[in-house]
């Protein structure tokens, strides 16, 4: 067994009359780079906060390669967290700062300069030790908080929306060094955002969560491509949610119709009837041209504005049901032969389409883990 | 739309609209508001410069001036502060109050805060304001109880030195406490999270990160304490057991209802002065350690300059 597995079984936290986490299930394999995704207030930093020790749970237990730590105080786990504002001692140089973990731990003298000197070199700023945290930059502060956790080899790294503060673009390429440095190390993070992009970037695997629940549990595609609920669908990326009546399972897919067309859905809850959701990706909605030869899953609409985005052109096209939908068409340098106005075929691939029954609740009973590739 | 027709000229200004301007010009310097502030600062200092000017004087007038010496500092050999008893005696015993008070209250303070400040459960908001109550009651009520407290109830106490130490420690605490706690709250639990999450207990958190982080609140706080402790007249007063154990303030008190010399000015400048030098190294402490926590503007430039080098 990896060192570092994580497994969360029914872990509640109550605030006086507030459900912050509604009984957790979740298991992170050891080694693993795992996001917990979600709005603010979705409980995915009290999560993070009973694993480190912060909080204590109202309910539930926390394994850490197996042993119950849900009552062990901070100081004693192992594990260690960098925390969205970094939290750096400020009466501390940046030496010192990665060496108080290691003299907390009464290592001796000539074993505490060579690691904190590696650390510093693996977050790439050897020789910035004498600096106060406050002569560093927003990105080298999070580079020391990264260094002060890691220096302690800890089986699980938990990091708190740790580019929360800093900006567009240095956020982009630490993104990309902290997986490469996971990737290094190998131990396991468990990463707590509300940036689906980052969250879809760095995860082997992340859970979306939503109101002190999991709404789904997946490898960045899988939650990405393949959202089980609503909530999924609406939060990670844009989607196009119709309203649609669903008529069980046909050939190639889900029978659904939106008021007189008729489609089918090859994604999402195949066998479902009654009320229900289509979703589809602006990136697979495809436009055709009016007088295109006609086929399944299409329907007349009418493009209602047109904006570029740079890399691509959103349309905004006003489907025959009354409903909106958006179409994104890269930009190849070329102009599109639409306009305000322009009558529009839409086609909604059968694989692009997913059903989700309306009822949001209903659609998740299994416990996540299941979607995990053994 | 307004045509060029229609757009009226200015109004002739008047000599009182154009002095009016002057002074409240929304786009010009705040001239009212420094006047005001001005007048205020005159008001309430020339006063205090005529004493000190007086402490000065060469002869006995403390109204006429006469000339520049320190003879009443040190060169009278009966009247001057440094040869008079009874108002050396009384320096001594200010000092000696200020510094057992400060050395007193401001550990006490400092525990009480860290208590109050990460204390969340029934009862830490009514002890919380129960801290200010010192700070609001009158410090003549709080005199006469204490008085009564050490000669009806702890009789072992009366009055004299250690009454007058426990009666400025009971008042110095809060604001030990208050300007502690504003500080306790202005750098969060983040720390002491930190502390732990890298394997600190409790108390390794505390002295190790969590005391060096109060260290300008502490020293701000124990000059506060000093500063306040050698000014404080009533409570002194209250429970001075007289002679020996008067202090500064009810030495100035007695002589000036007596017969005044330009000695009591200038006992009365050493004051100030201490009191403004513990003030002032309190401050400079306080900015020289939290010096790295104000800069904004040059970290977000910094920043900048970091994304560049890295992209």
């Amino acid at each position: 067994m990896a060192r570092g597995e994580i497994l969360l079984i029914g872990l509640s936290k109550r605030f006086a009359d507030v459900v912050a986490v509604d009984s957790l299930d979740l298991e992170i394999p050891g080694g693993e780079f795992f996001s917990l995704l979600g709005p603010s207030g979705c409980g995915k930093t009290t999560t993070l906060r009973m694993i480190a020790g912060f909080e204590q749970p109202s309910e539930g237990r926390i394994l850490l390669d197996g042993a119950d730590v849900a009552y062990t105080p901070p100081h004693k786990r192992n594990v260690n967290t960098v925390f969205q504002n970094y939290a750096l001692f400020p009466h501390l140089n940046v030496f010192d700062n990665i060496a108080f973990g290691l003299r907390r731990a009464k290592r001796p003298k000539n074993e505490v300069r060579p690691r904190v000197e590696e650390a510093l070199e693996l977050v790439q700023l050897g020789g910035l030790g004498k600096r106060k945290s406050s002569e560093l930059s927003g990105g080298q502060q999070q580079r020391v908080a990264l260094a002060r956790a890691l220096v302690l080899n800890p089986a699980v790294l938990l990091l708190d929306e740790p580019l929360g503060a800093l900006d567009a673009k240095l956020r982009k390429t630490l993104q990309i060094e902290l997986k490469t440095l996971q990737q290094e190390v190998g131990i396991t993070f468990l990463y707590v955002t509300h940036d689906q992009e980052e969250a879809l970037t760095m995860s082997d695997r992340l859970a979306v969560m939503n109101n002190g629940r999991i709404e789904q549990v997946g490898s960045p595609r899988d939650v990405y491509e393949e959202p089980e609920t609503l909530f999924v669908a609406d939060f990670l990326g844009v989607s196009n949610l119709m309203d649609a009546a669903a008529h069980g399972a046909g050939d190639a897919g889900c029978r659904v119709t939106l008021e007189r067309f008729e489609l089918e859905a090859g994604g999402g809850e195949r066998d479902t009837t009654g009320p229900a959701k289509v979703v589809i990706r602006p990136e697979r909605v495809e436009l055709e041209r009016r007088d295109d030869p006609s086929g399944p899953n299409r329907l007349p609409g009418m493009v209602e504005r047109l904006v570029y985005v740079g890399s691509a052109v959103q349309v905004l096209v006003r489907v025959a049901t009354g409903e909106k939908l958006q179409a994104l068409v890269q930009n190849t340098g070329q102009a599109l032969p639409y306009e305000q106005g322009t009558p529009v075929q839409i086609h909604l691939p059968v694989d692009a389409l997913r059903v989700l029954s309306a009822g949001e609740r209903a659609v998740r009973q299994e416990p996540e883990t299941d979607t995990v590739p053994a | 739309m307004s045509t060029a027709s229609e757009v009226q000229a200015p109004a002739r200004l008047t000599a009182w609209s154009r002095s009016r301007g002057w002074l409240t010009n929304p786009w010009g310097r705040p001239r009212f508001l420094v006047l005001f502030t001005w007048a205020y600062m005159i008001w309430a200092l020339v006063p205090v410069l005529i004493a000190v000017q007086f402490s000065f004087n060469d002869s006995r007038s403390r109204t006429v001036w006469q000339g520049f010496s320190t003879r009443w500092y040190w060169g009278d050999p009966v009247d001057s502060v440094w040869h008079d008893p009874s108002l050396r005696n009384a320096l001594v015993q200010s000092l000696k109050l200020a510094t057992a008070d400060v050395l007193i209250a401001t550990p006490i303070g400092v525990l009480l805060a860290i208590g109050l400040a990460r204390w969340t459960g029934w009862g830490s908001r009514p002890s919380n304001f129960l801290m200010l109550f010192p700070l609001v009651t009158p410090e003549i009520v709080m005199g006469v109880s204490l008085l009564l407290l050490f000669t009806n109830v702890f009789t072992f106490v009366g009055t004299g030195t250690p009454a007058q130490i426990l009666g400025h420690v009971t008042f110095s605490i809060s604001y030990v406490v208050v300007i502690v706690r504003g500080r306790l709250f202005s750098i969060g639990r983040q720390y002491e999270e930190a502390a732990a999450d890298l394997g600190a207990s409790p108390t390794v958190a505390l002295t190790r990160v969590l005391l060096p982080l109060l260290t300008p609140a502490i020293i701000a706080s124990a000059a506060v304490v000093f500063a306040i402790s050698i000014d404080d007249f009533v409570i002194s007063q209250w429970l001075s057991s007289g002679g020996a154990t008067d202090t500064v303030p009810i030495q100035i008190y007695a002589a000036t209802r007596a017969a005044p010399l330009p000695s009591t000015n200038a006992i009365a400048t050493v004051m100030m002065v201490l009191t403004l030098v513990s003030v002032t190294a309190g401050y400079l402490v306080w900015r020289a350690f939290t010096r790295g926590e104000r800069r904004p503007e040059r970290k977000a430039a910094e920043e900048a300059g970091a994304a560049l080098q890295m992209g």
